[in-house]
């Protein structure tokens, strides 16, 4: 999972830096649509529209659950039977807008307002802020499909078992220690020290006991023994790990 | 290898301490409720007769369909709080209802049946005043909004404007109700206070001003108190002064009629203010002829207006409460009259003639822990034979709503008081009467062999015969239908479960309802209203005794608190059973400053509670001479600060011996440059299992646990996005002594904090990057402890290392609160309450202030993740899956007697209640662990033993042979 996490952070930067390069002869052209303001109390207001749209559902089975929220619960507008919707008396600034339902996942979308009532739509960046990746405005908000709140129970399966890591990880190096005897004359000087080093390289805290170091002090055990008695020895203190 | 497996454990690991729920248990342990708050308007959905809906707009701005049948919601729009969202008025027509929210800003339209929006538009700027339906020849099309200085009318079916016209002299009148008869003119009805009426009748089609009419009425100051528009457009008034009512024709002579009350023979009772109860059932149509009168608190005329005379139709007192309703043609008063101390009998009555119907009565019995009844909505429906059948919501002080059918069957209560829920504890649940009975077995001195073994004896047969009839209900149960095994829980037989997972959830409410709700269910056990409680009061709720004190019973203090004068009150209960305790508590003359539980107890074993007035005066309850010889023995280790965040001022005292106190420190926060918004202590039962921490070289990281530190959070009184910012300052609250200040610049509240442990999390708005953003400050002692077996403030002469980071998170958050175990073993976990309704479980370990930048071999031996800047939302980890919870205002947290598992109950405008296990069920088999697999492989050993036994008998027999 952290991996995962990494590349798509890693995947994130490089198509922000794709982008921008992309981004700013947009930025000339300002933000393309515009809105008449609604006079209020204190300075102009201006309004959000935008559609919301479930592929598969119909608007009217999941409209009554829905809200859209602009900056957490800053400003709040509804959804409209049609899927359209309109958060009223937002002042000019930058703002995500999100639509919320508790069954499907809608992205997040910033819209800036300038203090003209000129709108523009982008890309939620929280990394980097300035970036910009234009969207459709009037909004175009596509659910990506249900939100997905549980996780699978882990049913028991033999292939479930065998690919189970912790499994793989007793079963291969029992495997090694039956087999690579076998295989590598470890009677020979010359491969054991080559195979000492080899382990030294790998383990570089000494404090620590584990696999590697369990191995290479088996192979030194059964230097004197016949393969059939450094096999049962070696089966033994791994039993034991267990 | 090892570099191999290394990443494979953390992997393992990390999926491990990830929580979620699985689909199975899906209200096993969890449930919610929703509430919509306290009703403001309701109507119910009379298009259809068998239509099931009723309609409310709250005070909490919540617009909800409610179902007649059960209680339970339809659907629910939440809007903002606080006045932008505030509902003006509600008017419903057909399959839509209308809806004017935030001081006549928007209107919105709702179709009712889905509950989707229909349209909203942005109304002109001016403070909102009423608003009708206009209905013209027998349909309703529009409907009008009236203003400070405008009236406009819009369609129905789309919400446009149609027109709007500026009223006439706004300045000098006072505009104040709209009104439409349905034959194509609306009147706007406005005063000059005690000098005249004005009336404009515009033309519904353009808007033109058909007529003006002025007329003198110097003794009417407010038109919506004191006036009705009733059957042929006839204004009627009542005044207190002259006690005289007052007729207008709107279309006639422009001249008042005064009818003194005289000649109805009715008496005003002095100094109440009297006022008219018109009902307009179509508003395509005229209201009706019929009127109330409200001449006392209750009492009730019905009046009739004839060719412009007033007859009496019936006088009713003592009626507190009195209603119309309309079905089909006809038109019935419903009148509320009380029988008794506790019941209240409502009757219909038939509006043309004032006759009581037959077989109409109904029965409604008060809650003796309940408040007075305060409105009633009446539900009208034509039966089978055309008579008029009814049933109604009643809405009481302490905002429950309950809805009664005839002859007086309940057939749901909402008790809306939960929707705003200020404070909650947890309290044990006590142990059964046998439980009870053995544990004093052990807690009597001896007196005897003999007798001690008779008790023993007697004790196990009680046992005994617990069993016996936990047997006998088992097979009893288990031969009926599953759907009729009732389990239900009430006070007599709740008892602690084994894990003492099941705990009595005590909550107070902003109306002064207090609750005991069972955690397990969500049913409520006991409620108990306070009456007389300040709107604006400030509760503290301590749990002085537990249920670990049989015979004593467990015992609670609520501490209110009025916010402007300061004066206080206590209520001192039984948290199991709601019954006000015998303990009188002290009366607190003085404003009260501060407020303190000490771990000391009295002889009863109820804990010591510390008040502190203005005086700086300190007065204990119980205030025996035990708890004063106590106090006097412990006073010098007995310190407490005050918060004055209107001069900002933190301030240190200590308790001398005769209960006075001393200043021992003092810090001042200039007020002009910030104000403390937010003092955090720890709680207090909290547990640290691990003093420090294991690093990757096997040295280990003192915490520094300090249980008298204070996290104090200031906000810049400069809002420029700039110039703003928060200060987190950690204080020892008994030195005074400034551990750790931290600067966020450009940087605005509301900041959430969490303090535990080491450890300080909190959260605020980034102005720069407009983002919230996460902080976390670790303070540590260091590779070697000071002093290994006590803390004193008093003696740490080094300063904590303080380590600090910050995350972005993509979202705003409402509430927080961290995890909290028996024994502070369980790895910790953050629950954040979003906007969106999800409460997020966020383990602790992603605000670690050791995430490295770049992931080493010690940081890994560690766990540490790599820093990453982005805290990522994952729905999995919701831990209320789709059952959002509106509106989170706080969340408690709970250990249980699991150490794996921790009770969560998140309140705001729902409440819900679950179970969290942080580093999953270490403690318990999983409800998932496979019974069968292990007695299969048990099985399969077993007879593999017997199989190779045989087998090894054979093979030595035959060597033998051999």
């Amino acid at each position: 999972m952290l991996h995962m996490e990494r590349i798509s952070l890693l995947w994130c930067f490089g198509q922000a830096a794709f982008l921008l390069a992309s981004c700013f002869s947009d930025m000339d052209g300002g933000p393309g649509a515009a809105a008449a303001p609604q006079a209020a109390g204190g300075g102009d207001r201006f309004k959000i529209e935008g559609r919301a749209v479930v592929p598969g559902v119909k608007t009217q089975d999941w409209v009554s659950t829905a809200r859209v929220l602009v900056e957490g619960e800053e400003y709040v507008g509804f959804v409209r039977t049609d899927g359209t919707f309109a958060v009223n008396d937002v002042p000019p600034g930058s703002y995500v807008v999100e639509v919320v339902a508790p069954t499907f996942r809608f992205e997040p979308v910033r819209v800036d307002i300038t203090s003209k009532g000129k709108m523009r739509a982008r890309l939620v960046n929280h990394i980097k802020t300035s970036e910009v990746i234009r969207q459709a405005y009037p909004l175009q908000i596509r659910s990506s499909g249900p939100n997905t709140y549980f996780m699978k129970r882990e049913t028991w399966g033999w292939t479930d078992f065998l690919m189970n890591p912790m499994v793989m990880m007793m079963v291969l190096p029992l495997l090694i220690i039956v087999l690579l005897p076998k295989v590598v004359n470890t009677n020979d000087p010359e491969m054991r020290k080559e195979m000492e080093q080899s382990m030294n390289m790998l383990n570089p805290n000494p404090e620590l006991p584990d696999v590697s170091e369990l191995m290479t002090k088996l192979f030194s055990g059964s230097k004197g023994s016949s393969k059939a008695g450094s096999s049962s020895k070696g089966t033994r203190p791994a039993a034991k790990r267990r | 290898m090892a570099k191999l497996i290394l990443p494979f454990l953390k992997l393992i690991i990390l999926w491990s301490t990830v929580e979620a729920v699985f689909e199975d248990q899906v209200g096993k342990f969890d449930w919610r409720q929703q509430y919509v708050g306290k009703v403001r308007f309701s109507h119910f959905d009379t298009q259809m007769q068998s239509s099931k809906k009723v309609l409310v707009a709250t005070e909490s701005n919540v617009f909800a369909a409610l179902n007649t049948r059960t209680g339970e919601l339809f659907w629910r729009h939440v809007d903002k709080t606080g006045p932008e969202g505030n509902i003006d008025a509600l008017l419903q027509h057909g399959q839509d209802a209308v809806l004017v929210v935030g001081n006549g800003r928007l209107l919105r339209s709702w179709e009712i049946n889905i509950g989707g929006l229909n349209w909203e538009i942005v109304l002109d700027s001016g403070s909102f005043q009423s608003a009708c339906l206009v209905g013209q020849q027998g349909t309703v099309k529009n409907v009008a909004v009236l203003k400070k200085t405008a009236i406009s009318l819009h369609y129905l079916s789309h919400g446009h404007q149609k027109w709007i016209e500026n009223l006439p002299d706004s300045e000098t009148v006072d505009y104040q109700s709209v009104y439409s008869g349905g034959d194509g003119q609306v009147y706007a009805l406005g005063v000059v206070p005690h000098s005249h009426i004005g009336v404009v009748v515009y033309s519904v089609e353009d808007g033109e001003i058909i007529k003006q009419i002025s007329v003198e009425a110097p003794w009417l100051s407010n038109i919506p108190a004191s006036c009705a528009v009733v059957g042929q457009d006839m204004l009627t008034c009542v005044d207190s002064t002259t006690m005289s009512l007052y007729m207008l024709d709107l279309n006639l002579q422009p001249q008042m009629t005064q009818i003194p009350l005289q000649s109805l023979a009715v008496e005003v009772e002095s100094g109440f203010q009297p006022s008219l109860v018109s009902h307009q059932p179509n508003a395509a149509l005229r209201p009706l002829s019929e009127f109330f009168l409200q001449v006392g608190p209750d009492q009730y005329l019905l009046l009739q207006l004839n060719d412009g005379q007033i007859v009496t139709l019936r006088d009713f007192k003592p009626a507190p409460l009195v209603s119309f309703a309309t079905t089909g043609e006809k038109t019935v008063a419903a009148v509320m009259s009380p029988k008794n101390q506790t019941a209240s009998t409502i009757n219909l009555f038939s509006a043309e003639t004032g006759r009581r119907l037959l077989d109409t009565s109904l029965i409604f019995n008060m809650d003796p822990n309940g408040g007075k009844p305060e409105k009633l909505y009446v539900q009208a429906f034509l039966k089978k034979d055309d008579s008029v059948g009814y049933r109604v919501m009643v809405q009481t002080e302490d905002h429950t709503l309950t809805f009664i059918q005839q002859p007086g069957r309940v057939m749901w209560t909402r008790e809306e008081a939960l929707s705003d829920v200020v404070t909650m504890e947890m309290v044990d649940l006590p142990l059964t009467g046998t439980q009870a009975e053995l544990e004093g077995e052990f807690g009597k001195k001896a007196d005897g062999l003999m007798s001690m073994v008779l008790k023993r004896l007697s004790s196990q047969l009680i046992l005994l015969q617990a069993w016996i009839g936990h047997l006998w209900k088992l097979f009893y149960d288990a031969r009926k239908p599953r759907s009729q095994v009732k389990n239900e829980i009430t006070i007599e037989n709740l008892s602690r479960d084994e894990f003492n997972l099941q705990k009595m959830m005590v909550m107070v409410t902003a109306s002064g309802k207090l609750f005991g709700i069972d955690s397990k269910t969500g049913g409520i056990l006991w409620k108990h209203y306070l009456e007389n409680i300040p709107s604006n009061a400030a509760f503290n709720l301590m749990v002085q005794r537990t249920t670990a004190h049989f015979p004593h019973p467990p015992q609670c203090t609520l501490l209110i608190k009025d916010k402007d004068t300061g004066l206080a009150t206590l209520h001192v209960f039984n948290p199991i059973f709601g019954k006000r305790s015998y303990v009188t508590p002290p009366a607190l003359p003085q404003p009260i400053l501060q407020s303190l539980l000490l771990p000391l107890m009295d002889q009863d074993y109820s804990k010591v509670l510390l008040l502190i007035d203005d005086q700086n005066k300190v007065s204990a309850f119980p205030s025996t001479k035990n708890v004063l010889q106590q106090l006097q023995e412990t006073a010098s280790s007995i310190f407490f600060y005050l918060i004055d965040s209107n001069q900002g001022r933190l301030s240190g005292y200590r308790l001398k011996t005769d209960l006075s106190t001393e200043q021992i420190w003092e810090v001042i926060l200039p007020t002009e440059i910030q104000k403390i918004v937010s003092v955090k202590g720890k709680r207090l039962n909290e547990h640290v299992h691990s003093q420090g921490r294991v690093m990757g070289d096997r040295s280990v990281l003192y915490k520094y646990l300090n249980p008298n530190l204070l996290a104090v959070v200031t906000e810049s009184t400069d809002t420029h996005q700039e110039r703003s910012f928060i200060v987190i300052l950690l204080i020892d609250g008994v030195t005074g002594r400034i551990i750790h200040e931290a600067v966020q610049r450009k940087a605005k509240g509301p900041v959430h904090v969490v303090h535990s442990e080491n450890w300080v999390v909190y959260e605020y708005w980034s102005t720069k990057s407009r983002r919230n953003e996460f902080s976390v400050i670790e303070l540590y002692e260091g590779m070697e402890l000071y002093n290994s077996t006590v803390f004193s403030s008093l003696d740490r002469p080094l300063v904590p290392q303080v380590l600090q980071q910050s995350y972005i998170f993509p979202s705003s958050i409402s509430a927080m609160e961290a995890t909290l175990t028996e024994k502070g073993i369980t790895s910790r976990h953050l629950l954040i309450g979003l906007p969106s309704g999800g409460i997020l479980s966020l383990p602790k370990m992603f605000l670690d202030p050791r995430r490295p930048e770049m992931a080493s071999e010690q940081s890994r031996e560690e766990n540490l993740i790599p820093y990453a800047p982005e805290l990522i939302i994952r729905t999995e980890w919701f831990i209320n899956y789709n059952q959002t919870v509106s509106r989170v205002r706080g969340i408690y947290t709970s250990p249980s007697g699991l150490e794996s598992t921790c009770l969560v109950v998140a309140f705001g405008l729902d409440i819900y209640q679950t179970r969290v296990y942080p580093s999953k069920q270490f403690d318990v088999l999983k409800d998932d662990y496979d019974y069968m697999l292990i007695s299969s492989v048990l099985l399969a050993l077993f007879f593999a033993t017997m199989i190779s036994k045989r087998l090894a008998e054979v093979k030595l027999l035959n060597r033998a042979w051999r």
